[in-house]
């Protein structure tokens, strides 16, 4: 399911104001396995995402009165999954437990890593090189790529303007083609 | 495979069975047990716009009306009168001579000529009030 599909979210704006129970029950049902795509693009492992994401709708509840109902609540819930994913990527480089670092080794050698991969050859490769881009261009390729967000809406999810995402998303197709013809 | 369009854009993940619906269910009872005051906060904020408008037409009512009673120190005096003297009639006491008052009451008391009035009347009165007419003529 893309994202454009699951959009708009009035009913869900309307119902966390007058009841906040079942509009949240609503939003984790709605948005939970976009979310939790979305991390595990960026973390990879599923013990990570399912982490991240629990924490993410734990902050939205936290914070769901400061959410202004006349911004978008799907870019506002990207953000949280963002910077979840993020911290969680950061906590994972000062306590390395597992090296991810070679997606291709882990995903074919480790029993962990298989487990948890349904793709071919062609996308092992793919996930790969992705792994390979600087953080941001990887978020930038991912939310393009994948959820099919368009430079307006993820403006707004990673602050920044949307030339500069275009051009960023531009230098990460580049860079993974590049990688993948000389794999 | 030279393009990024050659590979499909399958999502190549995988997450154990009755994944989504377990960390629905988590995620809703993780919040559950959150503290309410957490959503106090949510509330007030949610209704801080109306709070704001509230709060400012309050504060601009009180202001004219401090204003008002500035520009008006006569009315507020004689208000303030008014209210002292149902709540402290004898405070007005306060306000008069009572020795001039009390000299030229008594020079009406004391006085023995009573204006206007005849001797003849004043026992007619007395008569009628039931009094002995020679307890009448003893005081004449």
């Amino acid at each position: 399911m893309k994202l454009n599909n699951i959009r708009p979210d009035d009913n869900i704006s309307e119902l966390l104001k007058t009841d906040l129970n079942k509009g949240f029950q609503l939003l984790v049902e709605k948005y939970s396995q976009k979310l939790y795509w979305h991390i595990r693009r960026l973390v990879i492992l599923h013990e990570d995402a399912d982490d991240a994401l629990q924490n993410t709708f734990i902050n939205v509840w936290k914070s769901i009165g400061n959410f202004r109902s006349e911004s978008s609540l799907y870019t506002w819930l990207y953000t949280i999954a963002t910077n979840e994913a993020l911290a969680l990527i950061n906590k994972r480089k000062r306590n390395a437990a597992v090296s991810i670092d070679d997606l291709e080794s882990y995903f074919t050698t480790s029993q962990e890593g298989s487990t948890w991969f349904d793709g071919d050859e062609a996308q092992l490769k793919l996930q790969n090189a992705i792994m390979k881009l600087p953080e941001k261009q990887r978020i930038v390729f991912n939310l393009k790529y994948y959820d099919e967000m368009t430079y307006e809406e993820m403006s707004k999810v990673l602050k920044t303007s949307e030339g500069a995402l275009k051009a960023s998303y531009h230098y990460a197709v580049k860079k993974i083609e590049k990688i993948i013809v000389n794999d | 495979m030279k393009k990024l369009n050659d590979i499909p854009g399958k999502n190549p993940f995988k997450v154990p069975d009755n994944y989504f619906e377990e960390v629905n269910r988590k995620i809703i009872s993780a919040t559950s047990d959150i503290d309410k005051e957490v959503l106090k906060v949510g509330i007030f904020n949610r209704f801080r716009t109306s709070l704001l408008i509230a709060a400012s037409v309050a504060g601009l009512i009180l202001i004219s009306y401090t204003t008002i009673k500035l520009l008006t120190p006569a009315r507020v005096n004689s208000q303030v009168s008014e209210v002292l003297h149902e709540m402290s009639p004898d405070l007005y006491l306060n306000d008069i001579d009572l020795s001039s008052l009390e000299e030229n009451a008594s020079s009406l008391v004391l006085s023995e000529e009573v204006p206007d009035v005849s001797k003849k009347d004043i026992i007619d009165y007395l008569l009628n009030e039931n009094i002995e007419i020679n307890d009448i003529y003893a005081q004449l």
